[in-house]
């Protein structure tokens, strides 16, 4: 049996089919863990809810909106502040959160007036912001406000505003895809087809699930646009309110995080046509193909421009790479991301970077989800879905992993046994994505590794012998002991900027001419 | 000259001060030995709260859910509660006190957990568990009423109206520090220490800032102790440091087991901790020692090079927990400085009649405004758009970008603070508060200074 038992979970046999190892000569076929499943009740799980999975992963990175959630104040404020999905309109988002702030009365007498009240407050608080996004909590849920309704009202007395309403309790799925999938169906249902974009490129694509955590989707839509791409949309990463009414009229759904995003893609294929595309934004094989795959679904001139990044691209940092990869060889790690990096990152971080993926987790990933990371993933990986703490622990004692990759409360945990971590949800110094994004990944990975502070950490000065003759150690003395300065090429540490995202904003592209006009001047 | 104590005229929050109930319960938790709560919500509830303690303290801290989902929400979930239990006992054999701090989901709902739990301490705990000491503690904190400020009041009382008992008297005061940080229990024993007194400190949070140890064995979690919580009824008497905090445990104790209570000053500032000291030195009859003198000079003697040269004056935003900002407002009042705005973030209708802030009232001696069920937007609008012109804001990170936009110097107090390193190490109590506090709101004061070209010769000659 592939099935692994945890020894602190041995108690639990609903935890039997959580965790599988993949074996020697075994694919998905014979060792898939089961996955989004009910949690089991005090486990220390690592689950947020669904309110979480739509307001705070999916509805919040856009980026010209309020957002407000109408419940008591807690939703708003805990999800406020703890996530890098930064935008280029001076993180509006990430500044202003609201709170309908309901009360024991409301909950008693209803806060459908109150939240009226809110909405008036927020527009006129924020004139130039004529957009929202309104999110149900548990509380809202269960005294059954009517949240439609009311915006329905806001919207026919302030002509000028769009709300959009989404109805994702905290207690509505398994975790943070229940929402995921909530707002994915609501933002079609309601918004996609009411607004019409300016076409102006002979290429239109929407980019989907990615949410610019420090500029991923911005160095994406870079590549894109200078593949003579007009992006309508990008879902919902810096993306504006208007932009993804829009999704509509683009030729191709290009899609990363098929997790949290692929419902939109697949009911803008079922009701508009739209193609979907499934792309890898993260490693230099995957990105170069997933350009190339983008590009031959317009023709041959956006493929030669794809080409000629990729070269470009390709030739600027793959020797930087390299350097890290060099001294990241047979390092192992524990991926232990929320949902689709596991398979996103699975198989190229071990190709490109040289480390042994020796463990997988999903918080809440589904079986489709391992399906894919597991066959990426190489023999002996011990996969986990809805990990605890306690598992987590037992995996990291056994499986010794040098560094693991994962979010910033488990990395607390791992930092105590001396196991340093890599923060892959709000990431330490990104962007990750495009070719320069992934050599800062390797960079930060290998600090990570051969940090000098962390090499004191193990020595006892009660106990030990330990070296008197030097006052500090660098990294590459950590890395590479005893090599001459001259053999360890320096000079291709990486040698990037600190910020690579700015510059690229007020950027211009040049795109092929539409071949006839699709909107009518009105 | 006036001063006026208001509520906030908007109906909602825009960008929050405090969030809600259970994430009080949920820190106060934490400060006890071989706890684990148990939150009865959604898993949100408890996730992000972790996010946030560990934003703040950068350590983990174990909290567990009843993991609602919505067969739960609908049908009732006592039964989540129950299998949370169970789970959490076989699997962590040191557990023995287990929170059941419920949140806005299960109040509506309305499930019953004092049922649930009569029902598992004579079944469950009976039959599976009879060798273990456990004790289960209703937490009740509904999201909708109140704040963290009062989820941390309430779940203090309810840990010692299960705990505390009447035996023999200890000798010893109950000192319930509030919702602070370990540097501040660090200085508050340090000041026992000092007066020579045995106190039992609820929380006793200092072990939050936990080394890393060669051999990896350490864990971040509170120590105050189940035998600590007991004998807080035979206790000389309480000293709570924060009314809003901790206020309610105090007046319970005296009402339930006749333990004298003080209920404040905060002790932030060297007025409000001579005052601290008093107390405990009528309560315990134990004299002021003459090394807090030469201590307390030395807080005196930092002021002094501070106050009338660089603080006078200077106008002042405070935002944060009610009773650190009426603390700090009575220190920078001290410092010759201009408190001028004061945001107290809930709807507590008793804040109107702190006697401390109609003290300030009745003595201010510029126009200043207090604001309950305030938000940070309250402070944001009236820089923005309404002309308050200030040289300083204290407040927590939620804040940062109210100093950051309007280029406002800000010194990073309260919870919480993640976009400064290590501030939960610093105390802002006692006399070595004083001085942390007074040194670094100059320090950001003179930085702001420098970057703005505004007298910076001023610093380099004084």
């Amino acid at each position: 049996m592939p099935y692994h038992t945890f020894k602190c979970s041995e108690c639990l046999p609903d935890r039997q089919k959580h965790a599988v190892i993949k074996g020697p000569g075994e694919d998905i076929t014979s060792c898939l863990p089961l996955g989004n499943l009910n949690t089991i009740p005090g486990t220390i799980t690592e689950r947020g809810c669904a309110y979480c999975g739509a307001k705070h992963v999916i509805g919040t990175p856009m980026k010209d909106v309020i957002h407000m959630s109408h419940g008591p104040v807690g939703c708003t404020y805990d999800t406020w502040m703890t996530k890098r999905y930064i935008s280029d309109n001076d993180n509006f988002q990430l500044k202003y959160t609201y709170a309908t702030d309901m009360k024991e009365k409301h909950i008693v007498f209803g806060a459908e007036k109150v939240l009226k009240q809110n909405i008036h407050e927020a527009f006129d608080a924020f004139p130039n912001i004529k957009r929202m996004t309104l999110y149900q909590t548990c509380s809202s849920a269960l005294i059954g406000d009517d949240m439609d309704a009311i915006a329905k009202q806001v919207m026919k007395e302030r002509p000028d505003v769009d709300i959009f309403v989404c109805n994702a309790p905290g207690f509505g799925g398994t975790s943070q895809t229940g929402g995921h999938h909530k707002i994915n169906i609501a933002w079609i249902n309601n918004k996609v087809g009411t607004f019409e974009p300016e076409i102006k490129s002979k290429y239109t694509i929407n980019y989907v699930g990615d949410y610019n955590i420090q500029g991923d989707c911005e160095i994406m839509t870079d590549f894109f646009q200078r593949m003579g791409i007009q992006v309508l949309s990008s879902f919902t990463g810096n993306g504006s309110y208007d932009d993804l009414r829009s999704m509509h009229k683009a030729d191709l759904n290009v899609l990363e995080c098929a997790r949290s995003a692929e419902y939109i893609c697949n009911e803008l294929r079922v009701r508009y046509g739209t193609p979907r595309l499934d792309i890898d934004g993260f490693g230099f094989d995957l990105l170069a193909e997933s350009l190339m795959k983008v590009a031959m679904f317009f023709g041959d001139d956006c493929v030669a421009k794809a080409k000629e990044i990729i070269d470009e691209e390709v030739a600027r940092w793959k020797p930087e790479l390299d350097w890290y990869a060099k001294r990241l060889k047979g390092k192992k790690i524990c991926l232990w991301p929320g949902g689709s990096k596991l398979w996103h990152w699975a198989h190229v971080i071990e190709e490109e970077m040289g480390v042994k993926v020796v463990s997988v987790y999903s918080k809440f990933g589904h079986q489709g989800d391992f399906e894919k990371g597991i066959a990426r993933c190489g023999e002996g990986a011990l996969a986990i879905d809805d990990p605890n703490e306690l598992e987590a622990l037992e995996a990291m004692y056994e499986l010794k992993p040098d560094c693991i990759l994962t979010g910033m409360r488990p990395g607390e945990v791992a930092k105590k046994i001396r196991i340093p971590y890599l923060n892959i949800h709000a990431y330490h110094n990104g962007p990750y994505k495009g070719f320069e994004g992934w050599v800062r990944l390797a960079r930060d990975l290998y600090n990570a590794i051969y940090s000098p502070v962390m090499n004191l950490a193990a020595i006892d000065i009660s106990k030990d012998d330990f070296d008197t003759d030097t006052g500090f150690k660098t990294r590459t003395m950590l890395s590479d002991p005893g090599t001459p300065r001259e053999e360890l090429h320096t000079e291709h540490m990486y040698t990037g900027k600190m910020d690579i995202v700015t510059h690229l904003r007020g950027k211009t592209y040049e795109f092929p001419a539409p071949d006839k006009p699709v909107t009518d001047a009105v | 000259m006036s001063c006026e104590i208001k509520a906030k005229e908007r109906a909602g929050i825009i960008n929050p001060m405090y969030t809600c109930q259970p994430a009080g319960a949920q820190y106060a938790s934490i400060g006890v030995e071989d706890c684990t709560a148990i939150v009865h919500g959604g898993q949100g509830c408890v996730m992000f709260v972790r996010l946030l303690f560990s934003q703040h303290l950068n350590e983990n801290f174990d909290i567990a859910s009843s993991s609602l989902h919505e067969d739960a929400a609908v049908l009732g979930a006592v039964h989540r509660i129950e299998g949370a239990v169970d789970v959490l006992l076989m699997r962590y054999p040191h557990v023995k006190v287990i929170p059941i701090i419920t949140t806005c989901s299960t109040e509506i709902i309305g499930d019953d957990v004092e049922g649930v739990i009569r029902k598992l301490n004579k079944g469950l705990l009976k039959e599976k568990y009879a060798d273990r000491e456990v004790h289960l503690i209703p937490v009740h904190t509904p999201s909708f009423k109140g704040s963290q400020v009062t989820g941390y009041d309430v779940a203090v009382k309810a840990f010692l109206q299960h705990f505390a008992e009447k035996t023999e008297p200890n000798g010893k005061i109950n000192l319930i520090t509030g919702w602070v940080n370990p540097g501040d229990v660090t200085e508050l024993k340090h000041l026992l220490r000092m007066m020579d007194v045995d106190a039992t400190v609820l929380f006793e949070i200092e072990n939050f800032d936990s080394p890393l140890m060669p051999d990896g064995s350490a864990v971040s979690h509170g120590s105050t102790t189940i035998e600590d919580m007991k004998g807080t009824a035979n206790a000389i008497g309480t000293i709570a440091l924060n009314k809003y905090e901790g206020g309610k445990a105090a007046e319970y104790l005296k009402e339930k087991f006749q333990v004298p209570a003080i209920i404040g000053p905060t002790p932030i500032g060297v007025r409000n901790t001579d005052t601290f000291l008093k107390n405990v030195s009528k309560m315990t009859g134990k004299p002021i020692p003459e090394a807090l003198v030469r201590e307390r000079g030395k807080a005196i003697d930092a002021l002094q090079d501070l106050t009338h040269m660089f603080f006078a004056d200077k106008r002042v935003a405070i935002f944060g927990h009610p009773d650190l900002v009426i603390g700090l407002a009575e220190f920078c009042l001290d410092l010759e400085m201009k408190p001028v705005l004061l945001l107290l973030g809930d709807d507590n209708p008793t804040y109107v009649k702190d006697p401390r802030l109609l003290a300030i009232q009745e003595h201010a001696e510029f126009d200043m405004e207090v604001i309950t069920n305030a938000d940070i937007f309250e402070l944001e609008d009236r820089i923005k758009n309404k002309g308050l012109e200030l040289d300083l804001i204290l407040g927590h990170s939620k804040g940062r970008w109210v100093s950051i936009d309007n280029d406002i110097p800000m010194l990073r107090v309260g919870f919480p603070v993640f976009d400064r390193a290590g501030y939960y190490r610093h105390p802002t109590v006692g006399y070595n508060g004083a001085i942390w506090l007074a040194e670094e709101m100059a320090n950001v004061i003179f930085n702001d200074m420098e970057k703005k070209k505004d007298r910076e010769w001023l610093l380099a000659m004084w």
